[in-house]
């Protein structure tokens, strides 16, 4: 008699095939768990308000453009509030909007009608950027000729 | 000059189908006159992208603003250097530059190899050649570089993107040109063995060479871009998986695995499927790369732009080359089977096999971390980014694993290890291991993962050690001469499998710089003048800012004192400069402190002149240098490695004393050139941050007696710098610099020049003399913006250029002697053939 397990160990490509499908198993197990809190949704301001309950709290990139007039600055501090919307300022009609806040250095091209990436969660209090969150495009008129770093 | 321009590329693209077809032809009908002209027509390939360069770097030359390209990556105000380097700053010229670089390097390999491969060059012609066509076709119906406007040309052009101008970025695109391409070449001659059948392991020699070319200006291409997001980006480090970075490492892992892989096939005829397989993808993955970065399918933040068209016919490309690679890859299956099975798992081969799974297994993790976002959005419709995060969760211990294995690899024999060797062989890489660990835990570094790095570190280095200490005892018994001969002779005997050691050590230090990060520091602050703040053991303190104007660009520059223990060491000048026309782009100049042991780095993130408020971010990054210098390593072990055959002929076997000695003495001048390799980055550090001793070390020997002190003159490149960076306090010539301000009325600029050669004589070194002249005239009024640091960049390649002369003069050398030897040799040293064979088995053994 036999048992299963000189079976299993006797035959070669049974062997493998184990091997192979424990493997397959790790790797996917370890996928899943690294990609679920790795990755990030990328929304437009629109998209999230529309159901802002379900998206309290997911990691998110939120895209929008910065509301004219919207950014404050604690004095002497690096504490910025803002509000961000979903259409471009020029198009007449803002979207949804939402308030954002952000603690750190912004990059230059953080402005008025700026098109901005922001990496974050969502509060009830609005969004809260993380560390370097902001992402800035230039305004639109040096887009076009946004060359690149060669590879 | 544009029609001429545009008619090159047409003709070119003619004359590659002609060279493709007529090879092709010719060798099916076995007329060797039509092979010969194929061939004659890929040289003059290279001739036509030569003129067509030409004409495109004429053009930036002569600012011709007819041409679009011209005028969107260049303007009258650019520097010459940038002019010329923007021929590659941009979409349309990068493809050209591409084709450019390939024909160069098609023609060389087919010139080197056209007597030993006869059967194999017309399909490595004609493979070269429709690869080129592909890119020639781009531009032709595309993305013409020469493309003109039809009326109104400007008067202007709008200059290259502020970022690029910076001398790594001059360097890195073709550098990373230069390795993408050079992939080609292997792909090409795999593709002829695999036609003609010719799969003997004898097209793997023609390719070794140029893949290990190829991998070394990759890793130089990558390193170069890494040093550039790091000065210039201004986020504190140097690698950030984005797209365009992951486009450059995913040829370098499979190009890595290649290189170990044909080891296997060479020693024991295994794995040739796999060989052929990662030279296809290796250079699918170049052009996959090129696909990725200029066909905007994933975004970047530096990316070209979005481009549907170039998208599609990369994409056809691509289906082809994968389609028919694989194709001939199975039609040829039969002919690649391997002659020898795996024997234990405790093996070299083994070894090797794991190594390649892993960096094959990085390459697709990569790949997929890059395209998740397009997948994402493909198949849910959501877009799904990650980012840093996952690919560090994953990285990290795939990264070890493989630095173990450098460590494991060496140790193992082929075919089979005996539990009494690999005890023997463990036991001191083991030792090494632990010690280091022992180190790290002792400075209480977190054991996952620093801590284990360092412990693999230390085995590696023992491994390595381990290597060159057995190998070179045996080879000094057997030709009884001194340990270091021996040594010399190990390595020229066996120079792909030393000088691979010494690119080991080369990783290990880049290693050794990772593992830094787990001790960086950051740091956001917002600083009154006057005021401080502590980061890691440093004091920071904000002494104003300035704002000043070059004609090309405004700079305002943040005043810093680094303080440590209380005493100065350090000034910093962070600055962000706005460049005319690019005003709403400025770019962050970072202020970095170089040690050894760590960084400083301090970005100025805002300012408000009004109050003279500084707002900075400080990093300490301990450990960076480890990288660059651990790239700089890795070169040289390359670069032994890629050595000809017999240049180290000399000392392997028929060796007169004298030319022992004369080896000594250039080794112990390439050991100097290290030690002055290491003090020149260190000084070009220090020149960098501030202070510049090795400069005021020049200053006996150069004539400073009293009459030339006051003269109007800079004697040194240091004097001048500092003549440019204080201004004249005379009040009547409008703030102008020492240098500048050379009215022979200004008494004032002539004294202030003689106080400075005074201070320069008494070897101040840059700060000092700041402060001197700070105490005496009272204010930081005189005081310029920091010159452009671009020169002192540049300090930072002359080591590496001393050693590659030192290893170029030393082949020459070698040559020389292996030329001239034999004929003297034969009568003195032929004495003992029996000496020879067994020092021979010897050292196949200790393979």
């Amino acid at each position: 008699m036999v048992s299963f397990l000189e079976v299993l160990m006797t035959h070669r490509y049974i062997k493998m095939g184990v091997t192979a499908a424990v493997l397959a198993l790790a790797f996917a197990g370890l996928m899943w768990s690294t990609l679920r809190d790795g990755t990030e949704y990328f929304k437009h301001v629109d998209e999230v308000m529309a159901n802002r309950a379900a998206w309290e709290g997911k990691a998110l990139q939120l895209h929008g453009y910065v509301v004219p007039g919207s950014i404050m600055v604690k004095p002497s501090t690096l504490e910025y509030k803002f509000k961000v919307q979903n259409n471009p300022a020029r198009s007449g009609e803002s979207g949804t909007i939402v308030d954002a806040t952000y603690k750190g250095i912004v990059p230059d091209t953080f402005k008025d009608e700026a098109e901005v990436v922001l990496r974050g969660r969502l509060t009830s209090q609005g969004f809260h950027t993380d560390p370097n969150g902001v992402v800035a495009k230039c305004p639109s008129k040096y887009e076009e000729k946004a060359t690149g770093a060669g590879t | 000059m544009a029609t001429l321009g545009t008619f090159l590329l047409l003709a070119s693209f003619v004359v590659c189908s002609y060279s493709a077809v007529a090879t092709v032809v010719g060798t099916r009908r076995g007329s060797r006159p039509l092979v010969e002209s194929g061939i004659g027509a890929f040289y003059l390939i290279t001739a036509l992208m030569t003129c067509a360069s030409a004409v495109m770097v004429n053009a930036f030359l002569t600012n011709d603003y007819t041409i679009k390209y011209v005028v969107h990556y260049s303007d009258s105000v650019q520097p010459l250097f940038y002019k010329i380097t923007s021929y590659w700053g941009g979409l349309d010229g990068s493809i050209m530059f591409w084709v450019f670089l390939l024909s160069i390097f098609g023609s060389i390999a087919v010139y080197v190899n056209r007597e030993r491969h006869r059967e194999l060059i017309p399909y490595v012609v004609a493979t070269i050649s429709v690869v080129q066509m592909f890119f020639l076709y781009l531009m032709v119906v595309h993305k013409n570089p020469f493309a003109t406007y039809v009326a109104g040309a400007p008067q202007e052009g709008e200059g290259l993107n502020p970022l690029l101008q910076n001398y790594w970025m001059a360097i890195h695109p073709p550098s990373l040109y230069t390795g993408f391409v050079g992939m080609t070449v292997p792909f090409a001659f795999g593709i002829a063995a695999l036609i003609t059948g010719h799969l003997d392991d004898s097209w793997l020699r023609a390719v070794r060479r140029w893949t290990m070319f190829s991998w070394l200006f990759l890793s130089f291409g990558l390193t170069l871009g890494m040093i550039w997001a790091y000065e210039e980006l201004g986020w504190g480090g140097y690698w950030a998986w984005d797209p365009v970075e992951n486009a450059g490492l995913l040829p370098w892992f499979t190009a890595t695995a290649f290189l170990h892989s044909v080891m296997v096939q060479e020693r024991r005829s295994m794995l040739r499927v796999w060989n052929v397989t990662l030279v296809i993808v290796t250079f699918f993955l170049t052009i996959f790369g090129t696909f990725m970065t200029r066909s905007g399918v994933v975004q970047s933040v530096h990316a070209f732009g979005q481009d549907t068209t170039l998208a599609w016919l990369f994409t056809g490309f691509m289906v082809a080359i994968l389609s028919f690679s694989f194709g001939l890859v199975i039609y040829r299956l039969p002919l690649l089977k391997a002659r020898n099975e795996l024997d234990s798992w405790l093996s070299r081969e083994a070894a090797f096999l794991v190594n390649n799974w892993i960096l094959l297994f990085s390459a697709m993790l990569v790949l997929f971390g890059t395209m998740f976002p397009t997948l994402s959005e493909a198949i849910t419709g959501e877009r799904l980014t990650v980012a840093g995060p996952f690919f560090n969760k994953w990285l990290i211990p795939v990264g070890l694993v493989l630095l173990g294995l450098t460590g494991l690899g060496p140790l193992l024999a082929w075919r089979r290890s005996t539990i009494k060797n690999l005890v023997d062989q463990f036991f001191w890489p083991a030792a090494g291991g632990l010690v280091s660990l022992g180190a790290a835990l002792a400075l209480k570094i977190p054991v996952w993962s620093a801590g284990l790095c360092f412990a693999l570190c230390g085995m590696v280095v023992a491994t390595v050690v381990q290597e060159f200490w057995r190998g070179a005892r045996v080879r000094q018994k057997n030709t009884r001469t001194d340990l270091f001969t021996a040594l010399v002779g190990l390595v020229g005997r066996n120079k792909r499998r030393y000088g691979g050691y010494i690119v080991h050590v080369g990783i290990v230090l880049i290693f050794f710089g990772f593992a830094g990060n787990a001790r960086k520091l950051d740091q956001q602050v917002l600083l009154k003048p006057g005021a401080e703040t502590t980061i890691g053991r440093y004091t920071v303190r904000n002494n104003g800012i300035k704002v000043a104007d070059d004609g090309q660009k405004q700079m305002t520059t943040a005043y810093l004192s680094v303080f440590v223990n209380g005493q100065q060491v350090d000034g910093l000048y962070p600055a962000r400069w706005a460049y005319r026309r690019h005003e709403q782009e400025p770019t962050t100049e970072v202020a970095i402190r170089r040690t050894v042991a760590e960084d400083l780095y301090a970005v100025l993130g805002g300012f408000n002149l009004a109050d003279q408020s500084a707002t900075l971010e400080l990093h300490v990054n301990p450990l960076v240098n480890w990288i660059w210098f651990g790239f700089g390593v890795m070169a040289i072990g390359t670069g032994i490695a890629l050595l000809p055959e017999r240049s180290f002929a000399f000392a392997v076997s028929r060796l007169p004393a004298e030319a022992a000695t004369t080896v000594g003495l250039l080794l112990a001048l390439m050991l100097l050139g290290g030690t002055a390799l290491t003090a020149q980055s260190r000084s070009a550090a220090e020149a960098q941050s501030g202070s510049v001793p090795g400069a005021t070390g020049m200053q006996p020997g150069m004539g400073g007696s009293e009459d030339t002190r006051s003269s109007f003159y800079a004697r040194t490149p240091f004097e001048k710098e500092m003549q440019h960076e204080i201004v004249c306090t005379c009040g009547g010539c409008g703030h102008q610099n020492l240098a500048e301000c050379r009215k022979d009325a200004c008494v004032v600029a002539h004294q202030m020049r003689g106080e400075l050669a005074a201070l320069i004589d008494q070897g101040k070194s840059r700060d000092e003399i700041i402060q001197a002249f700070i105490t005496k005239y009272g204010s930081e009024e005189m005081l310029g913006a920091p010159v452009d640091k671009g020169f002192n960049r540049l300090a930072w390649l002359f080591p590496y250029a001393a050693g590659a002369t030192g290893a170029l003069l030393v082949g020459f050398a070698a040559v020389r002697w292996s030329r001239r030897l034999p004929a003297r040799a034969d009568a003195a040293v032929a004495a003992d053939p029996d000496l020879e064979e067994r020092l021979d088995d010897e050292l196949r053994d200790l393979d």
